[in-house]
């Protein structure tokens, strides 16, 4: 689709460790289409924080990013800083997993999201006061007029996690960047939460990409996944392809391995043994084939590439996919 | 059912809140207010409910780590609140626990097998070459190298150090084991081969679990009965199927509402608790749940309900079932 919000082609993330670089991220491509929720998916280290941030042009120094991030025409890695940061926080918003880092616990709650609005748009601090209170509301929090006067420490995980969501809607991005948004509350809280960013989306058209390991958030949440591993997409498409036809064996088992909460009868859980590699001592051929039981010596020498399921979104990198494409 | 391995009667633990400069106390955190439970020998009990809402100080009252109180507590028919110092550590060799952080929970400066010795030193338990062999055949039981036992816990990933940690608990052969959130700092392939060998290790030695967590689905999983907890009281407690089955509290219907479903086509009607957890220093008066409760009277804002049998072997605490 020629409308994509955001298309990222090859991205490629390295980090210099002791002289060398080692990729994070290796040759991760995905699209996000307007009013579309994306899922990514994956274990722990296997890249979704340094993707995410790679996006948006967040990461340290001794990072080394190329490819190709295209948004509204541009390539977002070749923008002047100045540039970028019109657009973060504005047309791209983020929100991450601690709400207590991200907000500046010496400002007022009312000045962090005034803050923002003056500082994209072009109004005055009354009006940014009054747009800062909407928000407050619109994101359902409690006596807003007083808290637009209290500090982050005064206010529940909870609470801290919607005026993240407030400051970063304020301004009405267009895609929302939401890395474990959720990760930290609990369950009824994370309800609220998960609640409230599926309204926005669906009211305000802006697109989302849902950063998470939890499965039941994904089905719940996104229209299409990726599932990352060792720094690649293994697997994408529609969150029904995901979990009613999963093709890559670590799909597979990140489903297999989590208990079923509406299984009648008790079923022994399926591990997928071993761990993800660290970044400096990636696997040869494909990265999962230490831990995959269906590994043959091509995987272990030869990288698999995507292919094609049964239809022209779901892509699986699998040699075994090669034959069902062929 | 089988025979009773713990019986608890009116479980308090009141931390006070200490102010200004003579320290004087202000108030009490009610963390654990009131707790009724029976244990039976090789089963596993799960208990679940918010953060805060007292699921780890109970676990650790039990084994008077932290000291209730008041309250009973019966462990294999001896009254171990009248223990003294002494005789609890004694005790200890029968009853232990698992903490979530395995990395916190391990001591760095010792190697693993120093880790695993620590326990049966301390009790006296075998002389040196048959606690290196238990150390031993410890570590191949819970899917460990045994040359493992030189090697210091920062070599080793997560879920590793939480088959340690394991390992050092039953290295006393304990009868009974309170795992608090003992996979929660885990990845999901991993949580599932610690679930795994927990129920297996279960079945071997013949041993009861007290499984905190607040993740419901493995809680499901794991659990024969499961205790749902809200503000340091029990809201409900029944068999695992008949909990998710037959949800009689207003609070355990949120709950389970509210665990996202691996399954997209999945819909259901979810409750949505407005507001947060009241704090424990602060309890609301009547049933502590009615300031969330969706449904709550004004009987609720009065009078506390009472825990009571409202089906066969399910009870709960609500003026409205
Ligand atoms: N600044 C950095 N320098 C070197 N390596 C890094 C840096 N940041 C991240 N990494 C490595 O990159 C890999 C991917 O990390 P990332 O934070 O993206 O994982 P993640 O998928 O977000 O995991 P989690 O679920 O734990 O948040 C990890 O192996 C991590 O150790
Ligand atoms: N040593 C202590 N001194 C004072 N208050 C305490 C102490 N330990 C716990 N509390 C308080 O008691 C209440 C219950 O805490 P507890 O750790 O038992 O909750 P929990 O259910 O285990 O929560 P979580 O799911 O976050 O582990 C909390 O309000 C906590 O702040
Ligand atoms: S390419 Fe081979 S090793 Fe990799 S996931 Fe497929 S079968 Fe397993
Ligand atoms: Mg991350
Ligand atoms: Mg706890």
């Amino acid at each position: 689709m020629a409308n994509s919000v955001l298309n990222v082609e090859s991205l490629n993330v390295e980090f210099n460790m002791e002289g060398n670089y080692f990729h994070a991220v290796r040759d991760v491509s995905f699209k996000i289409e307007p009013g579309e929720t994306l899922g990514l998916v994956g274990e722990s280290g296997c890249g979704k924080s340094v993707t995410s941030l790679a996006l948006v042009r967040l990461l340290t120094q001794s990072a080394r990013v190329t490819g190709k991030i295209e948004y509204q025409g541009k390539n977002l890695l070749d923008l002047p800083e100045r540039d970028m940061r019109d657009i973060r926080g504005n047309e791209i918003s983020m929100i991450f997993q601690e709400p207590m880092t991200s907000l500046n616990p010496v400002y007022k709650i009312g000045a962090q999201i005034s803050e923002t609005l003056l500082l994209h748009k072009d109004i005055s601090p009354r009006e940014a006061f009054q747009q800062s209170l909407e928000m407050l509301k619109k994101v359902g929090i409690p006596r807003p007029e007083d808290i637009m006067d209290e500090y982050p420490h005064q206010l529940s995980g909870g609470m801290r996690q919607r005026i993240m969501i407030a400051i970063a809607m304020a301004c009405n991005p267009k895609l929302l960047i939401a890395d474990e948004p959720t990760t930290a509350l609990d369950v009824t809280i994370q309800a609220q939460i998960l609640e409230l960013m599926k309204g926005i989306s669906k009211d305000l058209g802006t697109s989302i990409l849902l950063i998470t390991h939890d499965l039941g958030v994904v089905a719940e949440m996104c229209d299409r996944v990726a599932v990352m591993y060792a720094g690649q997409i293994v697997e994408q498409g529609s969150v029904d392809d995901i979990f009613f036809n999963p093709q890559h064996p670590y799909t597979r088992g990140l489903l297999n391995a989590i208990p079923k909460i509406d299984a009648e009868q008790k079923q022994r859980l399926q591990p997928i043994e071993g761990n993800v590699p660290p970044i400096t001592r990636m696997p040869k051929g494909c990265r999962f084939s230490p831990r995959c039981m269906h590994a043959s010596d091509r995987c272990r020498a030869q990288q698999p590439g995507f292919f094609q399921v049964d239809n022209a979104e779901h892509l699986s990198r699998c040699w075994l996919n090669e034959a069902k494409e062929a | 059912m089988s025979e009773v391995l713990l019986e608890v009667k009116n479980l308090k633990k009141h931390f006070p809140i200490r102010k200004g400069f003579i320290r004087r106390t202000a108030g009490y955190v009610r963390a654990v207010d009131g707790i009724d439970l029976t244990v039976y020998a090789g089963e596993t009990l799960g208990v679940v409910g918010e953060s805060g809402c007292g699921k780890s100080t109970m676990g650790r009252s039990l084994l008077r780590l932290v000291e209730p109180t008041s309250g009973q507590i019966h462990f294999q028919g001896k009254d171990i609140m009248k223990l003294s110092k002494s005789q609890m550590r004694d005790m200890r060799r029968e009853m232990q626990i698992v903490f979530q952080d395995p990395y916190a929970s391990l001591n760095p400066r010792y190697t693993i097998g120093q880790t695993l010795s620590e326990p049966m030193e301390i009790h006296h338990l075998h002389n040196s070459t048959a606690r290196k062999q238990r150390v031993q055949s410890m570590l191949e039981r819970v899917g460990l190298d045994p040359s493992y036992s030189s090697r210091f816990p920062h070599e080793f990933s997560g879920g590793q150090r939480q088959r340690i940690g394991i390992a050092r608990a039953l290295v006393l052969n304990p009868k009974l084991m309170i795992l608090d959130e003992p996979v929660a700092a885990l990845d999901v392939s991993v949580q599932s081969q610690v679930i795994n060998l927990l129920e297996d290790l279960q079945q071997d030695f013949n041993l009861t679990y007290i499984f905190v967590a607040h993740d419901l689905s493995v809680v499901k999983h794991i659990s024969n009965r499961i205790l749902v907890m809200y503000l340091g009281r029990m809201m409900e407690l029944a068999s695992s199927n008949d909990l998710f089955a037959d949800p009689l509290h207003p609070y355990t219907r949120a709950l389970l509402s509210a665990v996202p479903i691996p399954n997209p086509r999945v819909k259901r009607e979810r409750i949505i608790l407005q507001g947060d957890l009241p704090s424990p220093a602060n309890p609301p008066k009547g049933c502590v749940f009615h300031t969330r409760c969706p449904l709550a009277q004004d009987v609720c804002r009065e009078k506390v309900p009472e825990w009571r049998e409202a089906k066969h072997n399910h009870m709960v605490a609500c003026h409205l079932v």
